[in-house]
């Protein structure tokens, strides 16, 4: 019988889960040298509290014995909320927090997407202001570079003005939900032609079919502003002007753009949004935002923001970008082998104390340079009877460095 | 330091739906700017490219309903799709031009010569059965005026479901009805009405400058198509 993993789960196989752990542990560095902490959450969560954060249906609920209801969780920055708020909940602000951690989302049959994949992200709770905003975007564009990328942007952009505007622009209630759907669903088209109902004075219109349109640079933010000031739709623009200023002076305005299309979930978020997207990838590498309103719901009223980015997408960035690690993938640096397994083990400590992978092969006769060949591995070891290790000659094949793949550096700095 | 969107450095996809809406959909993009002219003689090739015309480019010829796949998934960065294949492909893309072409309505229909069968049949078995090929649409209009419905997904030929009494109603998108009037269907509820629209995956339409050139160019051959209608 053949087994396949179920649609949308998939195995990772040694040479794919080398490449991910390496570069999780660089963005994990990364997100370290901001002062942020490592938490985990469980990987299921009563649905109550995802129920209170705004999470109204989410896929993989079941019932455990005692009836309670569960859920695999959907999304991290919610359990985070919730976690805050109930065990840290006498900790002060700031929090400063990071994860790595696989989500479970439904995708309907035959669209070829993954239902389980590893986020890796950030919370930054208590903090306000543009310097809080500058964080967590800078944060986002230091993590995707951390995995390697070098082709990506990171779209920014306020929620306020386009609330404010379908807000003002009408006051029937069912035109600004289809409003926000519109935008929602990125359907400009919809949103022209529900900026042109006979209800919305025009030049509210004119500046909510042009808002999806704004985007470039710190230039982006005054046009915007120049368009929604005389309709006294600006909430939000200052600090976000302010953000692109900080941001402006690490030198990462590069990788940073305002677009103001990419306004969506916002029923969740308050201010600041973004979205990563990269040549090569279909889908948004990760997004974030300002959700100053989410913690007051678990009880603790504070001020927050945050993104995650998906690993599987970003590695799969890479390799339409070409970035696939050059190294071919190798088991271990040397095989160690001798007589006795006591003498064998003692040699393959001092090995792997010298930093090098080393595999044990449990074969007195073995042809240890054979071993070694047959698994492209570059070294061979014999152990003496004191346990030492002494090299096994190689037979010349080929000139390599030896460098082991676990420290050779890859990525670097953003600067 | 470019704060311009990056340009992949390849040509830009573009995925041309084939059927009905590929002559109007080769004029404008024509309009736009491109050299179309790769697409004048197909033989069995499925991909064609140009280095002429205002630039680049890559043109796939697919299915329209297929369309919205391609350009949600990275097949196609952009395309022409009938909103009628948007909305029942139900992806993520980004709408950028209403094209104003292939005006179609999406319809409620049933037999001319059982009128207030249906409604006799709802009422009897509390759900109504309907055949179409856009369950998706069709689920959505029935949600949205409360009524249940039992969908049979057909891929041709909707009018025989009536007809054959397999279904009690089809919703179907019509341009002229006269297909549907020539199959004795008359229709009693209008979901919503479609036109063609110039499409873009949300990277692309995000990071990629020529999308917005391009779209910027569509906008401005819809305006001067409508302008020479209106002499």
């Amino acid at each position: 019988m053949v087994s396949a993993t179920p649609r949308g789960f998939r195995d990772v196989l040694p040479e794919e889960g080398t490449w991910r752990e390496q570069a999780v542990r660089r963005v994990q560095q990364c997100f370290s040298t901001w002062g942020y902490d490592p938490v985990e959450t469980p990987t299921l969560e009563a649905l109550d509290s995802l129920a209170a954060g705004g999470i109204a249906t989410t896929p993989f609920r079941f019932f455990d014995d005692d009836g309670n209801q569960l859920a695999l969780r959907p999304d991290v920055t919610l359990p985070i909320a919730r976690m805050v708020a109930t065990r840290m909940q006498h900790v002060p602000s700031p929090l400063r927090l990071r994860y790595t951690t696989p989500v479970f989302r439904e995708e309907e049959s035959l669209r070829g997407q993954a239902r389980e994949f590893t986020q890796l992200g950030v919370e930054s709770i208590g903090m306000a202001g543009p310097a809080a905003d500058a964080e967590v975007v800078e944060m986002l564009v230091e993590g995707l570079y951390a995995t390697g990328l070098q082709e990506f942007v990171v779209c920014i952009a306020t929620v306020g003005v386009l609330l404010e505007l379908v807000d003002a622009a009408c006051d029937d209630g069912a035109w600004r939900q289809a409003a926000l759907d519109a935008y929602h669903t990125s359907n400009w088209v919809a949103l022209k032609q529900l900026a042109m109902a006979p209800q919305v004075p025009p030049a509210f219109g004119r500046a909510l079919s042009a808002l999806p349109f704004i985007s470039g640079g710190p230039e982006a933010v005054e046009e915007c502003r120049e368009m929604v000031t005389p309709l006294g739709c600006q909430d939000g623009l200052d600090q976000l002007d302010a953000t692109m200023g900080i941001l402006g002076a690490t030198g990462l305005l590069r990788f940073v753009r305002v677009d103001f299309s990419i306004m969506n979930s916002l029923d969740y978020y308050t201010g600041l949004v973004m979205q990563a997207y990269a040549p090569g990838a279909a889908r948004p590498l990760g997004s974030g935002g300002r959700y100053d309103t989410t913690l007051a719901s678990f009880g603790r009223p504070e001020p927050a923001a945050g993104f995650a980015f998906g690993l599987e997408t970003v590695l799969g960035a890479l390799i339409s970008q070409g970035e696939v690690p050059e190294e071919t993938y190798v088991q271990a640096d040397c095989v160690v082998g001798g007589d006795e397994p006591s003498q064998v083990f003692k040699a393959a400590m001092q090995l792997r104390a010298r930093g090098l992978r080393t595999q044990i092969i449990d074969d007195p006769d073995a042809d240890l340079a054979a071993c070694a060949r047959a698994r492209g591995v570059r070294g061979a070891w014999r152990a003496d009877v004191s346990g030492m290790p002494q090299p096994v000659a190689m037979p010349l094949q080929r000139e390599e460095p030896v460098v082991s793949a676990a420290t050779r550096p890859r990525g670097g700095e953003v600067r | 330091m470019s704060r311009e969107p990056m340009t992949s450095p390849r040509p830009l996809r573009i995925a041309v739906p084939k059927g009905a809406l590929y002559p109007d959909s080769y004029a404008m993009l024509s309009a736009a700017g491109l050299d179309m002219t790769p697409l004048d003689d197909q033989g069995r090739h499925l991909i064609f490219s140009t280095d002429r015309g205002s630039m680049p480019a890559e043109y796939i010829i697919v299915r329209p309903t297929d369309a919205p796949v391609f350009v949600a998934n990275g097949g196609a960065d952009v395309a022409i799709s009938g909103e009628d294949s948007i909305v029942e492909a139900d992806c993520d893309v980004v709408e950028l031009v209403d094209l104003g072409f292939g005006a179609c309505r999406f319809v409620v229909a049933e037999a001319e010569s059982s009128a207030g069968a249906a409604d006799a049949a709802y009422r009897r078995r509390g759900a109504l059965r309907v055949a179409t090929k856009y369950p998706n649409v069709t689920r959505a209009y029935y949600d949205r005026i409360g009524v249940q419905a039992d969908i049979i997904k057909l891929y041709g030929n909707i009018e025989l479901a009536p007809l054959s009494g397999m279904a009690d109603r089809i919703v179907d998108i019509t341009a002229t009805g006269t297909t549907l009037r020539e199959n004795h269907l008359r229709v009693v509820d209008e979901v919503f009405s479609s036109t063609a629209r110039f499409i873009a995956n949300p990277s692309a339409a995000r990071i990629d400058v020529r999308v917005r050139n391009l779209a910027a160019a569509l906008e401005a051959a819809v305006s001067a198509a409508s302008a020479a209608g209106k002499e």
